[in-house]
């Protein structure tokens, strides 16, 4: 009998557990419903936000920081559901049209936003959506090959190409934003790359380590390691520009002017959402990510600065992004 | 006997084949994708695989099941008729259990979890019971029905975060 | 560092974190539709406000005994927990039927500890070795592996042959659905946008286990039966001896490799290896007829591989940063975001981190075996549970399995209709286990083999020697288990030819 107390003391305490973390805000701490922006008494019940990929990753983490910080800042308990699959594509699909009382928001990055448009995975663009705010951006795409590799940068490596046409061997991922950049690299670049499928980013570090590619494109916190220890170097980061923290890194821009993939964390409201609760919003996250914990957390896992828009802002932004890859269209 | 089981063979094996011919006829209107690194591959061919190697095995079993069907005539056995109307009496637990989890799964989104668990839970139990034991029954099937369905909404819903639809009773703020 | 990374494991703090961690992962690996994966997802973001030992020792409690936990529900009702638990049902229910639950219970958690001593053994020692034969696996090897494995389905159908291919090829049929691998084109999703992510391995599996047994228990309503089924409730120490112990030791080491090697090599998971290590324990053994029949070799084949593989998919997550499965594929996220990059580097950067994880996973495994040890007196109460009254609420928990897999209600409607497909299969006879070594197979090969024919014009097939060998290796186990399967049919004739002598009618 003893024994069986024993175990249902276990059970009640992981009980006890997943309630402080499920549900992490159940003691609002009344910090303050101080946001203004004129949507008066909003909010007043648990905010929902839909996560468009998969915990672990890094939209989730950061979509989990910004809820963390808004429930403070709110006063009100901020849940974080994944909701996950088609690179976001099931998530944005389902809550497109979800309820617009200003409870309903979805956490994603432009990158699948845009990407997932065109190519055509889903018909509908950032315009099905109210955008809220772009809140941060990923520490980027590095192209990277092995490090004693006779090419230093992504000049070398398409010239190299350019020799010897379909004998060099690229890993991508079909399909999402790695592709939208091979696509690029071959029909803007100019290389002449035997393009292989190699699968997610795990998958790619395999293929590049056994030698089954010649080069391929990671995510930095992916490759670090290995550039660090001699047996893979970076040519060149997607991003526009170099990550704050690591400032001497090459562009890809700078030998393919749209070589560009940027990818930028942002969360949607459903089409229909009032202005003034996306606003309301929005002033809620300017505020939160103006902090110093913000800018250490986003240094320390995304290597950049903060980096955060107004409404407006961000759906330029977003806009801006969207042309650049319709205007890949034809060749992807 | 293994001959006496031929409708064993024939029937699944006629209504798998139809599902593989069905399958099969579908495959040539998936898109394929012929940009840059397609595969020389396409996602056609692991369907096409597969749906001809069901088809096949199909074909095989409903080959195998006349022949025995033929053994068993020439054993001298005969063959029984039933009608699916006795098939289906036969085994009506069966089909009021999954009608009544058809039931549940498909209001589920519109009526919520709470309500639709309680009831197909209390369903449930009935049909797995036997018919001179229900009176006994009621009781304990209703406060498992009401326990089951509150206690897991509230530890899945706001403890664990699982999405489980509110229904109607949104209209009361749950 | 070794012992750094000790004192941080025991901290009292962390050692209650093991202890709820294992504790929450056996109650989600034991109750069917819910995972150890699902408790990974739920528990990730708890972890995320903990230190980077405390977070992830609690994640590695919860994999241990989420992927140990599956093997009570198996035994008991014969619904396997988790998919890396399906093969434990083959003699584990059998072996309960008989009144000895006790002893199948035991056995299972005694080779759960065992297969998980061994799988973190190995990740100790041989990782960096281990590692580079992981690298050798590319598309041609794990083309030929799917191969290889799906041929062990032959020798897992027993005598009725085309059935049990009939099987395995509808679950790779199945698994066609939804986006296109490599291309991510729809396929066979009429439009649903819900059907994009095909079917979900847990959904199936409910279907074919879960909504299966309660229509098995709903044809016996009116049949004059005893609601409870009389068990030995008495269970005495583990629920079995030392004699018998040792009598299993060979065949658990065995197990526990094929576990640690399929766990080593990306995508496989704990559901094949349990199945694969069951056939080959069944093939090798030379009791090969009893297996099935519910004696202690089947459970120990299968719980000792299950938990050998989460060792086994710990060295290419720690060395290299790959994870094998969904599962992994979290404790990945748990990691980075504590800024432990798992690569070349861990045990430089975050040596006392790795040797946390170590001790965590060793404390995990004493937890778990004690913890089911413990309960095992009241896991074999469900036993007295009037059916009528468990399984309706079993189907609930399953029902918020397969919502809460990927938060949607339409999962549920996949399991009704797996639910009414299992059923007319097993009426037809055609075995339904198969089904889930194809359904995961099946997208192995073929994003395989079509990545294969992108290479092979540079890389002939010739240069891979792992290729040459599997697919030699598939041609004996498919000749071995026809053979195997004829003489197997035979002696089925035979002894129901002995039958109709001896008992003269037709029954």
């Amino acid at each position: 009998m003893k024994r069986m107390l024993s175990l249902l003391t276990a059970l009640a305490m992981a009980l006890a557990l997943a309630a402080c973390g499920g549900n992490s805000g159940d003691s609002s701490n009344g910090g303050g419903s101080s946001s203004g922006g004129g949507a008066s008494g909003w909010p007043e019940k648990t905010i929902n936000i839909y996560v468009t990929h998969a915990a672990g990753g890094d939209t989730d983490y950061m979509a989990r920081q910004l809820g963390e910080a808004l429930q403070k800042e709110l006063g009100q308990s901020v849940v974080c559901t994944n909701v996950t699959g088609s690179n976001g594509a099931t998530c944005m699909q389902q809550y497109k049209d979800g309820d617009t009382d200003g409870y309903t928001f979805i956490a994603s990055n432009t990158a699948a936003l845009n990407g997932n448009e065109a190519t055509s995975m889903v018909d509908f663009g950032y315009d099905a959506f109210e955008p809220v705010a772009i809140y941060g951006i990923q520490s980027g795409e590095n192209i990277v090959v092995p490090a004693d590799a006779p090419y230093d940068d992504l000049e070398g490596f398409i010239e190299a190409s350019k020799a010897n046409p379909g004998q060099i061997k690229y890993g991508t991922s079909t399909g999402g934003g790695v592709y939208i950049q091979t696509c690029v690299l071959t029909n803007l670049g100019g290389a002449q790359f035997n393009i292989i499928d190699a699968g997610d980013a795990a998958n790619r570090l395999t293929a590049l380590l056994g030698g089954e590619v010649d080069g391929t494109s990671l995510p930095y916190s992916t490759a670090a390691d290995y550039i660090e220890n001699g047996q893979l170097k970076s040519l060149c980061t997607c991003l526009s520009k170099a990550p704050a923290m690591m400032p001497d890194q090459k562009s890809a821009s700078e030998t393919i002017p749209e070589l560009i993939v940027d990818t930028e964390y942002v969360l949607l409201a459903p089409k229909g959402t009032p202005a003034e609760l996306v606003e309301a919003m929005n002033a809620a996250i300017l505020k939160v990510t103006g902090t110093d914990e913000w800018k250490t957390m986003v240094n320390e896992y995304c290597y950049q600065d903060p980096f955060v828009l107004n409404v407006a802002d961000s759906t330029t932004n977003l806009k801006e992004q969207r042309d650049l890859f319709q205007s890949f269209v034809p060749f992807l | 006997m293994q001959n006496k089981h031929y409708k064993m063979d024939i029937i699944p094996g006629i209504v798998i084949a139809l599902f593989s011919i069905g399958y099969l006829a579908l495959i040539p209107s998936i898109q394929t994708f012929t940009g840059l690194g397609s595969t020389p591959l396409t996602n056609h061919f692991v369907p096409y695989l597969w749906g001809g190697s069901l088809l096949v095995l199909s074909l095989w079993i409903i080959a195998r099941g006349f022949r025995r069907r033929k053994k068993y005539l020439a054993e001298g056995g005969s063959i029984k008729k039933t009608s699916l109307k006795d098939a289906l009496l036969e085994r009506r637990e069966v089909v009021a259990s999954f009608a009544a989890l058809t039931l549940y799964v498909g209001l589920m989104d519109l009526v919520g979890f709470v309500i639709m668990t309680v009831l197909y839970v209390f369903a449930q139990i009935l049909i797995l019971t036997p018919r001179e034991n229900w009176g006994k029954t009621y009781v304990p099937a209703a406060i498992t029905a009401a326990v089951s369905g509150g206690l897991l909404f509230y530890v899945f819903r706001y403890l664990l975060n699982v999405l489980l639809p509110v229904g109607i009773l949104k209209l009361f703020g749950l | 560092m070794i012992l750094q990374g000790l004192l941080e494991v025991l901290q009292p703090m962390t050692i209650v974190l093991v202890a709820i961690g294992t504790a929450v992962g056996i109650i989600f690996g034991s109750i069917p539709g819910l995972t150890a994966t699902m408790a990974i997802v739920m528990f990730l973001p708890v972890t995320y406000s903990m230190t980077a030992s405390e977070g992830i020792s609690m994640l590695m409690a919860l994999y241990i005994g989420g992927i140990s936990g599956g093997l009570i529900s198996a035994i008991l009702l014969n619904i396997p927990g988790t998919p890396s638990s399906v093969a434990t049902c083959f003699d584990g229910k059998p072996l309960a039927d008989k009144g000895e639950a006790g002893k199948a219970l035991g056995t299972g958690v005694v080779f759960s500890f065992v297969g998980t001593i061994i799988g973190i053994g190995l990740l100790m020692i041989l990782a960096p070795v281990l590692c580079d034969f992981a690298l050798k696996f590319q598309a041609y090897e794990y083309c030929a592996l799917a191969v290889f494995s799906l041929s062990m389905v032959i020798a897992l159908t027993g005598h009725d042959m085309p059935k049990g291919l009939i099987s395995a090829v509808l679950g790779a049929l199945l698994a066609t659905v939804g986006l296109a691998p490599i291309d991510s084109k729809p396929r066979f999703t009429f439009g649903l946008y819900q059907l994009n992510n095909g079917f979900a391995l847990v959904v199936l599996l409910i279907g074919l286990f879960a909504i299966a047994e309660v229509m098995a228990y709903a044809e016996t309503v009116r049949q004059k039966q005893d609601f409870t089924i009389r068990s030995n409730v008495k269970i005495k120490g583990v629920g079995f001896t030392f004699k018998e112990f040792v009598g299993q030791l060979r065949n658990a080491v065995v197990s526990a490799l094929i576990g640690v090697g399929i766990g080593i090599l990306p995508g496989i998971g704990g559901g094949v290896s349990c199945m694969i290590s069951y056939t080959v324990s069944k093939n090798t053994s030379k009791r090969r007829e009893l297996y099935g029949t519910g004696i202690m070799d089947g459970v120990v084949a299968s719980e000792t591989a299950n938990n050998g593989t989460i060792g086994g998919a710990m060295i290419p997550l720690l060395s290299l940063g790959i994870p094998g499965d969904a599962a992994t594929a979290m404790l990945l996220g748990g990691l980075q975001i504590h800024n432990v990059a798992p690569g070349p580097l861990i045990y430089e950067k975050n040596g006392v981190v790795v040797y946390a994880i170590f001790f965590a996973m060793v404390l995990s495994a004493i937890f778990m075996m004690l913890f089911m040890l413990l309960g095992m007196r009241f896991f074999v109460t469900v036993l007295k549970v009037p059916k009528n009254y468990l399984l309706p609420v079993v189907v609930v928990l399953c029902a918020i399995g397969a919502i809460g897999n990927a938060n949607m209600i339409f999962d549920t409607y996949c399991m009704v209709g797996f639910g009414l497909m299992s059923y007319l299969l097993i009426k037809s006879k055609v075995p339904t286990v198969p089904m889930i070594l194809g359904f995961i197979l099946g997208p192995t090969f073929e994003q395989n083999l079509r990545r294969v024919s992108q290479l092979t014009s540079s890389d002939p097939f010739w240069n891979h020697p792992i290729f040459c060998v599997l697919i030699i290796a598939t041609a004996f186990v498919v000749v071995f288990s026809v053979r195997a399967n004829l003489k197997d049919a035979q002696r089925a004739q035979e002894a129901e030819r002995q039958a109709l002598k001896a008992g003269g009618a037709d029954e």
